[in-house]
């Protein structure tokens, strides 16, 4: 008796540790981070897709409001863990935190303060960037990298809150944790997906590119998530997660209606743009599982080898065809969404989207390419497994 | 001498100044054009007379795919202490070759006008110094704060808890933090040379170049202009970089001004040769260095001024015939010791005894601000000539030229754009369109200018116009009377 839980979690060396555990709620700031992600995210999906459509852009738009409200969120959740923490008078609640600059608190807590301070940066950066440069054109810019680190800050920071609650909780807690993180990692791959979405078209399935960039960062989300979930299917329920929010955004943003605010208007959009098709990363999300199992504590290296090869001839396999159907007029509805177009776009050029780019000029590039790709996947997902390992042994 | 910043339509002067009919409402529009675009212009609208109740307006494009679906109109806002006045914002997303269409409602009924705006980014902006340290400093705070965090990670994030971190720990949390120093130094090289790299594409992609103009002499007092290749303008090739359109039945205006004294003035119309190419056989001209400005306008509605300079000697030449006009003055009172006397000069003497009156009142003019320029022609005895006659189809030309060279802009009473893209705009108003096609025969502006020539003009011309900044400016006033064209020069002090 005595024992305080920290945080609201009970640990497992702690006596009685598992009695607590069935009756301990989730603790409170695990929602916060929920509330949080998910504003940053759906904000950021609906603030592109209000680009495509509406175009008009202030720092008050809906869209901009969400995610400012998931940064604040982020932020005063973690300055209150932060704070409390280090005032704390509590042994046990000190003692489960991790020290930077004095302050104590949980390691997520720091990340996400970090990345909310990141993001509250990339603020000025921006404006000067629009003043100088002109109102956003293009989604990579300088001022919206420093965004997205800030975004993946807060991101990472509440995944390391969640896991290690989970990592220290047991029983039920630990389930209904663990999947709470798994949807976080789900948000987490999907805003991986929007980044690299210039390259994830359907007229680009038939180029090395595609698999290339998408090797690049996928299996090492994946694999990591699915390692620190502890979940047999976690690969699996990771990307479904991020192709469920991409289709719930497909098929429902053209529900509402919507008009540009902005000339010069070249397609005559009239309800809001969705992004497009979620890439298939289920199925070779499958794989990944399945061999997990298979070779489970084998050598680090195989496992990055086989499973990297598998993730990408599997990936390969289903979206090179799914590729052609894409572009096919069977794939001209709402349910797969190539009937969709920016504003922007002159009516002209609306058929490139139903051609295959040839983005590599030879066979020879090709090729090349894809044994790119191969080797990104192999040590893409040699550090998934490293970082999936090591969010799993975090305790604080 | 300074190096005159070249702006699409003008130089130096990218605001727009316009008068024009909305249905039964005469409309006063001045827009002032964002730095860099995409960005969002100032609209100020007057209405001349009461009764006016709303004001919308729409941007688009005047040619092109971009030109098909107007996005719904913007209401202006109208001004507490001046019921005829309103004004908004105008959202330019791309450089080209736009229209405003203000549609007015009121008691008179409702009247849509539709003015042109050539949109050209001119600049980037750098930032201040401010910003830059606090920029600056929360890099370093971010820097420090990750390398720390990532340090605590190692240190302490995998203890149970209670544990206390150990020499093992401390020391691998101590080459993480290097290691993660170095990373983190290494991004950010790696961002700062994308940055570079990212600023001066966009820079390249998007500030306004002025196509190169060359011009050279030839015997027999021949002027050659070879207009070159601007890429700012073949990527926008279908609002920018078209083919010329004729602008007052000219494809080209060419101005040649004596320097430094700006005291001889020339408005000539070279003829096309091979494509790209000018000819014109020059008049008499007396010898110096000047500086040559070319306004050209093209089937998009888009205006240039190139700009050049050259030395010429004393040239015989062929009289004057044509459109073509020129114009002796004093050399300008700039150096600014003369300033306040640029002031007094509200009399300019005309060729044949007549002389122009600027009507004014005393003192320095504001810069950035919409101001009307009247002028009044006269004989020896002060009386009003009976009326003057339209020259290229308008009551009369006004250039206005800094001291410096660093702003040109050539005026008409109707405002700063082109006519030619005026009439482009306004055939692409709805109930135009209409007209158009039931008539089967779409409207031509280069047909039309001469229509534009109004009744009696009267003996007064007036030009709506702002100074884009402080200085020393010569004003060259044109207008035609008795079959001539004649040129009041006019300097003007503004702060």
């Amino acid at each position: 008796m005595g024992q305080t839980v920290p945080f609201g979690i009970s640990a497992p060396s702690v006596e009685r540790a598992s009695s607590i555990a069935h009756s301990a709620p989730i603790p409170w700031f695990v929602w916060s981070g929920i509330v949080s992600v998910s504003s940053i995210c759906f904000g950021l999906y609906w603030d592109i897709s209000w680009h495509m459509t509406i175009g008009r852009d202030t720092f008050w738009t809906p869209a901009h409001l969400l995610i400012q409200f998931g940064g604040i969120l982020a932020a005063v959740t973690c300055t209150y863990l932060i704070f409390s923490t280090t005032f704390s008078h509590d042994p046990a609640v000190q003692s489960s935190s991790v020290k930077v600059w004095g302050f104590r608190g949980p390691l997520g807590a720091f990340l996400t303060a970090w990345g909310g301070v990141t993001m509250v940066t990339s603020a000025p950066f921006d404006n000067w960037w629009h003043n100088s440069f002109g109102l956003d054109v293009e989604i990579l810019s300088p001022p919206h990298v420093v965004l997205g680190w800030g975004i993946l800050g807060v991101g990472i920071g509440y995944l390391v809150l969640v896991v290690s609650a989970k990592n220290r909780a047991t029983g039920a807690v630990r389930m209904k944790l663990t999947w709470l993180f798994l949807y976080l990692a789900g948000l987490s791959l999907m805003l991986h997906m929007i980044l690299i979405s210039e390259y994830s078209d359907a007229n680009l399935m038939h180029s090395a590119v595609f698999y290339r960039v998408v090797m690049l960062g996928t299996p090492l989300l994946i694999m990591g998530y699915a390692i620190a979930s502890e979940h047999k299917w976690g690969a699996t329920i990771v990307s479904a997660i991020y192709m469920a929010v991409m289709l719930g955004g497909l098929w429902g943003m053209p529900l509402f209606a919507a008009q540009p605010k902005l000339g010069p208007v070249y397609t005559n959009v009239t309800h809001m743009v969705p992004m497009g098709f979620p890439v298939l990363l289920i199925f070779p999300a499958i794989v990944f599982d399945l061999v997990r199992a298979r070779l489970a504590g084998r050598n680090k290296w195989l496992l990055a080898l086989v499973a990297g090869t598998v993730y990408l001839v599997t990936l390969i396999l289903i979206q090179w065809p799914f590729g052609s159907f894409m572009i096919s007029p069977l794939a001209r509805n709402w349910f797969f969404g190539t009937i969709y177009f920016p504003y922007q776009e002159p009516v002209s050029m609306h058929r490139l989207a139903y051609q295959f780019q040839k983005y590599e000029p030879t066979r020879a590039a090709f090729w090349l390419g894809l044994g790119r790709a191969w080797i990104y996947v192999f040590l893409s997902t040699r550090i998934g497994i490293a970082f999936g390992g090591w969010l799993l042994k975090v305790r604080r | 001498m300074l190096i005159a910043a070249p702006l699409a339509a003008h130089v130096g002067s990218p605001d727009v100044f316009f008068q024009g009919d909305a249905g039964p409402y005469q409309l006063v529009v001045s827009i002032r054009t964002p730095q860099m675009i995409p960005g969002v212009a100032e609209i100020q609208i007057r209405s001349s007379a009461p009764g006016v109740r709303q004001i919308k307006i729409v941007p688009l494009y005047i040619v092109g795919e971009g030109s098909k679906y107007p996005p719904p109109p913007d209401v202006l806002l109208p001004s507490k202490d001046d019921p005829q006045f309103f004004s908004g914002k105008l959202w330019l997303m791309a450089s080209g070759s736009w229209q405003v269409r203000i549609e007015a409602d009121g008691d008179a009924g409702s009247g849509t006008i539709a003015v042109p705006v050539p949109a050209a980014a001119r600049n980037t902006m750098p930032m201040q110094k401010s910003l830059g340290a606090l920029l600056a400093g929360l890099m370093v705070l971010l820097v420090a704060g990750i390398v720390s965090i990532v340090g605590a990670a190692r240190r302490e994030g995998q203890l149970e808890p209670g544990e206390q971190a150990g020499p093992a720990q401390k020391r691998a949390a101590r080459i993480v933090m290097a290691g993660a120093f170095v990373i983190v130094v290494a991004l950010l090289a790696g961002g700062a040379f994308w940055w570079k790299s990212a600023a001066a594409t966009l820079s390249d992609r998007m500030i306004y170049k002025a196509p190169e103009l060359f011009v050279s002499l030839v015997p027999g007092d021949q002027m050659i202009l070879h207009i070159g290749d601007s890429k700012w303008h073949t990527r926008r090739p279908e609002t920018v970089a078209t083919p010329l359109m004729p602008d007052h039945g000219h494809l080209i205006h060419l101005f040649l001004i004596r320097t430094p004294q700006l005291d001889r003035f020339y408005h000539l119309h070279p003829v096309p040769d091979k494509a790209g190419v000018f000819l014109d056989d020059l008049p008499p001209i007396a010898a110096g260095h000047y500086q040559v400005f070319a306004d050209i306008v093209r089937v998009s509605g888009f205006p240039d001024t190139l700009t050049a300079e050259i030395d010429i000697p004393e040239t015989a030449g062929k009289p004057l015939s044509g459109d073509d006009s020129t114009v002796t003055a004093e050399p300008i009172s700039a150096g600014s010791q003369n300033a306040k006397d640029a002031n007094a000069s509200l009399i300019s003497l005309l060729s044949d005894g007549t002389r122009m009156i600027w009507e004014r009142a005393p003192g320095p003019l504001p810069a950035s601000q919409l101001l009307w320029f009247k002028f009044r022609v006269e004989d020896a005895k002060g009386k009003p000539v009976k009326s003057l006659e339209p020259y290229m189809g308008m009551a009369g030309h006004a250039e206005f030229v800094r001291s410096d060279l660093s702003v040109f802009a050539h005026v008409h009473p109707d405002g700063s754009v082109p006519m030619a893209a005026v009439q482009l705009a306004d055939a692409t108003l709805p109930a135009k369109l209409g007209a158009a096609e039931a008539s089967s025969s779409p409207a031509k502006p280069e047909m039309n200018m001469a229509g534009m020539a109004m009744g009696p003009i009267g003996s007064e011309v007036s030009f709506p116009y702002g100074f884009p900044k402080s200085g020393v400016y010569r004003i060259f006033v044109q207008v035609k009377y008795n079959g001539r064209v004649e040129t009041g020069v006019f300097d003007a002090e503004v702060k």
